[in-house]
């Protein structure tokens, strides 16, 4: 094989299908490759592909595409997942076949999405999924008759079980089987308007004129809105087109839209026999209880406090474990390494800094635990259908309540997740409060600092569900402010969601995107943080003091010049310039505030010998810090509004760079950080000044 | 006494999904209003069958096998009749 054949692309086959029809796990199933699989709609916003081997031993490029209902979008990420199909997504390749999959135990409703992939010129395969699910429920589907009627092969499959997969392995081979005729026929006007679209952007050399033709007549904001691989003049012949229908009384999207559904009805009569009016399911029965008014808030308020409680009563035992790992790495270099700078910068600098956020890591497992297990079980969309009521007053609905609530982990998939959102401006106000949903980052700031405040679990548990409710209730208030700013959505935006069966989670999927994102925070450790600490333990142990005291040391360095600078503007919220300098430098990243922390605290005392864990050292060692008249500096208000400053910074740069990304806008990037921490600060002043005047010190 | 352990839920004729009792099997007759195309391509299409659920700011169908969340502003624009 010469080396120009070893770089020509594979073949691209693209799976497609309604949110949560069960693509990801047949994805999954195809390709072998470990991705997360939620069970909300909208859980794949990015582009995800694995490369496989069918049965024949060809090799192509399987890409999931995001979830949709139809290829006339209505958010962002349905718009990709229509644009790739019709070859119009910059960078990406048309696929050579699509996987449509539909759900058999509902058929009719997945049935127009797959007429409409139907109509794109592509070779289609159907897969049928959940076919174990429909028979369970009454309904006998005979395949062979729907592949005659559609003229696709048809496959039926139960992605859960791996049932059909090798079938559908089979299907994709060389020669792919032909793209399937247009099954439906629209009234003459339409046909006659439609050909001489057709015709138009053939003169036009529009790639596939009758494939963009049908599309620009089927959707009218597709043929208003501005398409960048698509002629202005294309869109001019289509709207000339639709008037004319239109002024014969016929939209020419109403009337495509109609027939598809006759086309629809007429196989689903033909192929299936129903199962009759709806019964009863468990999953009906448990939504009594869970999306009640009173008793559904009850669950809801249980399942946070139950993920709380068990991030503190769990995580204890591991994260022994991982401090014992950190001392003995210290204890393992400093041993045989004389004293001096190397071996400071390497067992306080490097060790210290980066084990002070390490020792999270089983919190931040756990909370990724319980997020994926909410996820897999069908909870999550009703957790939005319940916030619905209360987001609708923030100017919101419901459906930005799922993004929000992957936040509680980490803002970036969050911010990602908004994709899913129809309406432009609730997407824009969705993105801009959501860093101050708590994500896992602000864990490790806010376990150092509970301990300090109040004693016992159900008390350290509550005050973090505080710190929660203060920054979803804090978030909701600048939806409400920024929403009349930036103008209400219009229309306003409507509530509209699938509620999934009830399912006992993948525990092998959600144990592998815990493992995911453990691996996630690991790297960051290993790369930012790391970064930052020797840069921070630099800052501490330069310049050098001249009487060698490491007393004086803290004083004389870099870092406690930038403390002593920045002191007046953190005095007001009750911080010394140790605080302002760990304020600063967790700027780019939360997490860091620990790490500075610990490396401010460790360079004036001695540490030789001492094995105790980290955070119980540094937290004896904030306890006794005392201000210059002798007063102890972190009182409990002092510590209150640290936290609540920690809960409204933003204090991310990965964040604002991905809300960069989507909003294609700096100012409301930029915006959004200085808004934050301007916030922040306002916040923790506001809290202490309060404080001290109600008498508290 | 009797009539109220059997009673079935009062499925009027011609009413709207936001108007029509909890328990009922309904088909859709027709839809009007601005988001009836997206309301369509979700699965509440002319003549789709369905069951109401449950009543409330937002209330729950089961359609096709799957239940469906929407607003009442959305279940305006469903006009539905009971199954005969």
């Amino acid at each position: 094989m010469s080396s120009g054949d070893a770089e020509q692309p594979l073949p691209k086959v693209a799976l497609v299908g309604h949110p949560n029809v069960g693509k990801t796990t047949l994805f999954n199933q195809l390709t072998g490759a470990r991705k997360k699989v939620g069970n909300y709609p909208g859980v794949t916003v990015e582009k995800v592909s694995a490369t496989l081997f069918t049965p024949h031993g060809h090799e192509f490029e399987l890409v999931d595409l995001p979830g949709s209902y139809s290829l006339t979008p209505n958010s962002p990420d349905e718009a990709v997942t229509r644009d790739v199909l019709l070859g119009d997504f910059e960078g990406e390749a048309r696929p050579s076949l699509v996987i449509c999959v539909v759900d058999a135990s509902s058929l009719e409703r997945h049935l127009y999405f797959a007429l409409q992939v139907m109509d794109l010129g592509l070779p289609v395969v159907l897969a049928l999924n959940q076919v174990d699910r429909a028979e369970e429920v009454g309904i006998r589907l005979n395949r062979q008759v729907l592949a005659d009627l559609l003229e696709i092969p048809v496959v039926a499959c139960q992605a859960t079980s791996g049932k059909g997969v090798v079938q559908l392995k089979q299907a994709m081979r060389f020669p792919m089987p032909p793209p399937p005729i247009r099954k439906w026929k629209a009234p003459g006007l339409v046909e006659s308007q439609l050909a001489q679209l057709t015709k138009d952007l053939r003169e036009l050399e529009v790639s596939r004129p009758e494939v963009h033709a049908i599309h620009l007549l089927a959707d009218s904001s597709y043929r208003v809105e501005q398409q960048p691989y698509l002629p202005l003049m294309a869109q001019i012949k289509a709207r000339e087109a639709a008037a004319a229908c239109i002024k014969k009384g016929m939209a020419p999207e109403d009337a495509i839209q109609k027939e598809r559904f006759l086309t629809i009805r007429r196989a689903c009569r033909a192929a299936t026999h129903d199962a009759g009016p709806h019964r009863e399911s468990l999953s009906d029965k448990l939504d009594k209880y869970v999306l009640h008014p009173v008793l559904g808030w009850v669950f809801f308020a249980a399942i946070m406090f139950l993920i709380f409680w068990s991030i503190f009563r769990f995580a204890s035992y591991p994260m022994d474990f991982v401090e014992n790992l950190v001392t003995a790495a210290q204890n393992l270099v400093a041993t045989p390494m004389p004293d001096g700078d190397l071996e400071d910068l390497i067992v306080e600098g490097i060790i210290g800094g980066v084990g002070s956020v390490l020792i999270f890591l089983p919190q931040i497992a756990l909370l990724f635990l319980f997020i994926g297990l909410l996820e897999g079980s069908g909870y999550m969309a009703r957790a939005a259908f319940l916030m619905d009521k209360i987001m609708g007053r923030a100017g919101l609905t419901g459906k930005s309540f799922l993004p929000l609530l992957s936040g509680y982990a980490c803002a970036i998939p969050g911010v990602m997740a908004t994709r899913t959102i129809n309406s432009a401006k609730e997407r824009l106000l969705t993105i801009l409060i959501l860093p101050w949903m708590s994500c896992s980052a602000r864990l490790p700031v806010y376990l150092l600092l509970i301990p300090l405040l109040v004693a016992g679990t159900f008390a350290q548990t509550m005050m973090m569900f505080l710190l929660y409710a203060l920054g979803t209730g804090g978030a909701l208030f600048a939806a409400w402010l920024l929403g009349k700013r930036i103008g209400r959505a219009e229309p306003p935006p409507h509530f509209l969601i699938e509620l999934p069966p009830y399912r006992l989670p993948d525990l092998g999927y959600v144990g592998r995107h815990v493992l995911d994102r453990s691996l996630a925070f690991l790297k960051k450790a290993g790369t930012v943080i790391l970064g930052i600490s020797i840069l921070l333990w630099a800052l501490a142990a330069f310049p050098k003091a001249p009487s060698g005291s490491e007393a004086e040391q803290f004083s004389y360095s870099l870092m406690g010049r930038l403390g002593e600078a920045i002191a007046p503007a953190v005095a007001p919220l009750g911080w010394d310039g140790r605080l302002g300098t760990a304020m600063l430098t967790s700027f780019a990243a939360r997490e860091v505030f620990v790490s500075s922390m610990a490396i401010s605290y460790a360079i004036d005392e001695d540490e030789a010998g001492d094995d105790e864990d980290v955070r119980r050292k540094l937290r004896e060692k904030i306890t006794a810090a005392k201000r210059s008249d002798g007063s102890p500096l972190y009182t409990p208000l002092v510590i209150f509004s640290l936290l609540v400053f920690y809960v409204y910074a933003l204090q991310c740069l990965p964040t604002t760079v991905v809300v960069h990304r989507e909003t294609q806008s700096w100012a409301w990037a930029v915006g959004q950080l200085a808004g934050m921490s301007v916030f922040a600060y306002v916040a923790a002043f506001i809290v202490f000044q309060l404080g001290r005047l109600l008498g508290y010190t | 006494m009797a009539e109220a352990l059997t009673a079935e839920p009062a499925c009027d004729r011609n009413v709207t999904l936001s108007q029509a009792a909890i328990g009922c099997d309904l088909e859709v007759t027709d839809l009007e209003g601005p988001a009836c195309r997206e309301l369509r391509e979700i699965g509440f299409c002319e003549q789709m069958r369905l069951r109401k659920l449950t009543n409330g700011r937002n209330l729950v169908c089961a359609v096709c096998g799957t239940r469906l969340a929407l607003s009442r502003e959305l279940a305006k624009q469903v006009r539905v009749a009971p199954v005969a």
